[in-house]
């Protein structure tokens, strides 16, 4: 017996012209965490859905305990021991955890009668193997993402799981939170399971792989040890091109500030809130999910209502009353979840791009044609977004290019103030470092930035200001040099 | 060549689909079928129900719905006509007929208006889901007008109006068509050309995504119940004109046929799609369908529900089915391809 757990060779699969997967080799060993890095579109959701019998490959071989196996269905997979938790988790939000667990296992027995008890019992089992204690009776859909997951893999263990699959797992999950899932991946990990990671977080991959598998464009450039690699090299690998870390450096900050919030408050979100703002600033708002981060973006948005205190805009007391009226004052807002709430996929990416600029570009409520597609293309050529005609739809763009929709939306507009709430969040690196290097010319130009962020490395790079909130206050501020991770880390908590 | 297949591939599926039933009624009922007569008789039917398809594709691109609309414009043309007849007396001339008249169709239109305003506001400010808001509102205005009526018919309308629906303008072409026609230019014209109809589009899309770009959502999404249900109440006035009487529950049917004829021509209720050009060969087509059914005498009207219901389960069937403007029957070729979703999940 060989030391791998899974083993595949000379993957192939195209996809109607586009090779998606070109002659992969991918192997996993028992007892290992394995992680799967890589830019958005570079074939890696491909692999996994070949593991889980998804896609059928088109050339190649897959062993699997030394085992040949020649055609895998995602029946054949569970059977096998391949689990995989994507990132929607596949869960029942209206049931109970309980319920959720028990459920596939009624279901493959093929009961037709409801005994409490049994379920009682395959769930508690379930929470034991990684000693995981919750409510059983709580409703799926009211956890947290990160109790969310843990009752997935809990799920997952129940059918001897001996390949767990996790799809970026800690996208929606605070600092604490992945602390928590790591301890737990290290427990399946000593219990001989072997977990593969699909993710390019350079950091988590550091902290939690022992093996990484590295792809670009559908091939693989790297497979090896953790040990002994270079973070410089890991970040080679991915993007094909070198990364720095430029911080920010704020050029010319205004002296009269353009934005001065004072003792906001939002009744259970957020209380006593006072900062300002200035041209050329990046202000950093950071925080746990929870901390009321979110909440003040959208009060300064027009979308929530705060019940005390006072917002200025250039020395001006204003009432913030709707996004309307934000855009009035010139303030933009780049949301945290572009599925839902940044863009209209099916719609073209000149539409999107040009969705808070109506006003400009029509005339007595008749659109200028040419000049939305002119100033879109214009926009798609200075982002350098990835599309060969800015009719298409967004939706055939990767996470970064359609977060660069986002932006062009609002900067289209003549803006004082943006707002970008977590603007990097599922965004490959190389489009992560576009996007940065934008913002802070955007900065010295004259804009005042403020960043909402929990990823810390972001907010440390790029901010050249940085105020903590901490259960809907602000607990912390600090400037320049003092701005670290550990700093920040410290009062966050 | 491959361009103008993907924009323009399920027009020609629609025009096929059109053929097959101009073939289908020729083969077996051909001497019947081309009498210029039929033609003219399915000239003066389609515009009464096109007119009101024409006002509902607006809500369906906007991701709404509304059930109401038949019967708000019952109601308002009730009201229409109980004016018209309470105020016309004999011996008036033509034109203070014409001007009772006229504020008759000023008091439906009104009334459309503030139906219109309500569904928008039930929807927009109560998060009351459209079709159940739109539902209940059905059964309101239906209740007000067979309590106003006791379910009687309301007749009695001057000949000056009864004409508008079979007078011919320059010998062959009926008024109500040229009614649609003017419709039909007007909303393909706002569909493409205005920031209105740019709006509905990208909060049929994405309501969400739309508020969050500073679009008036509230505004446009009321405006768009408005213009449906003026849409709706103008095809009723005219068929109110054809019938030569008023009735708290007149075409009844046009509420699934409508939407037959939107889900057909590719506009499904989950908004953010749709092309006029596929709703006007599909309203043509359901029109010719209607006529040609109406040949055969052993199907009798008491087959009509039947027919309409059992073409709109076809044609759902059908429609979740399309992927990006391609009938995939067989889900195996192309297993990566989603179907579309007919309602939105949230």
């Amino acid at each position: 017996m060989s030391e791998y757990l899974l083993q595949m060779k000379g993957i192939d699969k195209n996809f109607s012209g586009v090779h998606a997967l070109d002659h992969v080799d991918f192997a996993v060993r028992p007892g290992r965490v394995m992680c799967l890095a890589g830019e958005n579109g570079c074939g890696k959701s491909t692999l996994v859905k070949i593991i889980s019998g998804v896609y059928t490959k088109d050339e190649g071989e897959v062993y699997f305990e030394d085992k040949l196996v020649e055609h895998i269905t995602p029946a054949e997979a569970t059977r096998l021991g391949i689990q995989v938790i994507y990132q929607d988790l596949s869960i029942f939000p209206n049931l109970t955890v309980m319920e959720n667990l028990a459920i596939n296992s009624e279901i493959t027995a093929n009961r037709k009668l409801v005994n409490r008890k049994r379920w009682e019992a395959t769930a508690k089992e379930a929470l034991s193997k990684i000693g995981y204690d919750i409510d059983l009776n709580a409703k799926m859909g009211q956890l947290s993402v990160a109790d969310k997951q843990l009752v997935a893999i809990c799920r997952a263990l129940l059918f001897n799981a001996k390949l767990i699959i996790m799809d970026e797992p800690t996208t929606a999950l605070t600092k604490k939170e992945v602390d928590a899932l790591f301890k737990t991946v290290r427990q399946l990990k000593d219990s001989g399971i072997a977990i593969m990671f699909i993710g390019h977080k350079i950091e988590e991959i550091f902290e939690i792989a022992d093996d990484v598998c590295v792809m670009r464009n559908g091939k693989n450039v790297f497979l090896g040890e953790t040990k002994g690699l270079e973070r410089k090299d890991l970040i080679y690998y991915m993007t094909g091109r070198e990364i720095n870390d430029d911080f920010f450096v704020p050029e010319n900050i205004s002296e009269k500030p353009v934005l001065e919030v004072e003792h906001l408050g939002l009744k259970n979100k957020f209380e006593d809130v006072s900062f300002d703002l200035r041209k050329g600033e990046i202000l950093g708002i950071t925080g746990l999910l929870g901390s009321g981060r979110t909440e003040l973006a959208l009060a300064l948005f027009g979308l929530e209502h705060p019940s005390e205190g006072t917002i200025k805009i250039n020395g001006k007391e204003e009432k913030i009353t709707s996004p309307i009226k934000a855009q009035n004052l010139k303030i933009g807002y780049v949301p945290e979840d572009r599925l839902t709430e940044g863009l209209c996929m099916e719609q073209p990416i000149a539409d999107n791009i040009e969705l808070a600029s109506l006003k400009r570009l029509s005339k007595g409520g008749i659109l200028k044609k040419k000049d939305i597609l002119a100033d879109a293309q214009k926009w798609v050529d200075t982002f350098k977004i990835k599309t060969d005609d800015a009719r298409k739809k967004a939706n055939t763009l990767s996470g970064g290019n359609q977060q660069k929709i986002v932006l062009s939306k609002w900067l289209a507009n003549d803006l004082d103030i943006l707002i970008l709430n977590g603007p990097t969040v599922g965004v490959d690196i190389g489009a992560k470092q576009d996007i940065h290097h934008l913002v802070h010319e955007l900065a010295n130009e004259g804009l005042a930035v403020i960043i909402i962020s929990d990823d810390l490395a972001e907010v440390v790079v790029n901010c050249s200001r940085v105020v903590v909130m901490k259960a809907g206050k602000i607990v912390g501020e600090m400037t320049g040099k003092d701005i670290t991770e550990d700093n920040i880390r410290e009062i966050i908590m | 060549m491959k361009e103008l297949k993907k924009k323009y591939g399920y027009t020609f599926m629609l025009l096929i689909l059109a053929a097959i039933v101009i073939v289908f009624f020729t083969l077996t009922k051909g001497k019947q079928f081309w009498k210029p007569t039929v033609w003219q008789g399915m000239m003066a039917q389609f515009p009464e129900y096109g007119i009101m398809a024409l006002g509902l594709m607006f809500c369906f691109i906007c991701g709404k719905m509304d059930m109401s609309f038949m019967m708000l414009a019952d109601f308002a043309t009730v009201m229409a006509v109980r004016y018209i007849v309470a105020n016309v007396t004999e011996g008036m001339s033509n034109s203070q007929v014409g001007g009772v008249i006229l504020v008759g169709v000023v008091i439906a239109l009104a009334i459309a208006v503030v139906g219109g305003i309500i569904n928008g506001l039930l929807v927009t400010q109560l998060n009351i889901p459209p079709v159940m808001a739109t539902i209940s509102m059905q059964m309101v205005w239906l209740g007000f007008s067979t309590a106003l009526t006791r379910g009687d018919t309301v007749t009695g309308l001057p000949t000056l109006y009864t004409e508008i629906g079979h007078k011919q303008l320059f010998g062959f072409l009926p008024l109500p068509m040229l009614i649609f026609i003017v419709l039909f230019i007007i909303s393909a014209l706002v569909l493409k050309y205005t920031v209105y109809g740019e709006k509905i589009y990208m909060i049929g899309t994405n309501e969400k995504a739309a508020k969050f770009s500073g679009i008036d959502t509230t505004a446009t999404i009321i405006k768009t119940y408005v213009l449906c249900d003026v849409f709706a109440t103008i095809g009723a006035l005219i068929m109110v004109s054809t019938m030569a009487s008023a009735k708290a529950d007149y075409g009844t049917s046009y509420v699934t046929r409508c939407i037959l004829i939107l889900v057909l021509a590719g506009v499904l209720p989950n908004g953010g799609m749709g092309k006029i050009l596929n709703v006007l060969i599909t309203i043509l087509t359901i029109q010719i369908i209607a006529t040609g059914v109406n040949l055969f005498p052993n199907l009798n009207t008491y087959y009509a529900s039947l027919i309409w219901g059992g073409l709109l389960v076809i044609v759902l069937i059908l429609s979740t089915r399309m992927v990006e403007g391609q009938l995939v029957l067989f889900k195996k070729k192309n297993p990566e391809a989603k179907s579309r979703k007919l309602y939105k999940n949230d």
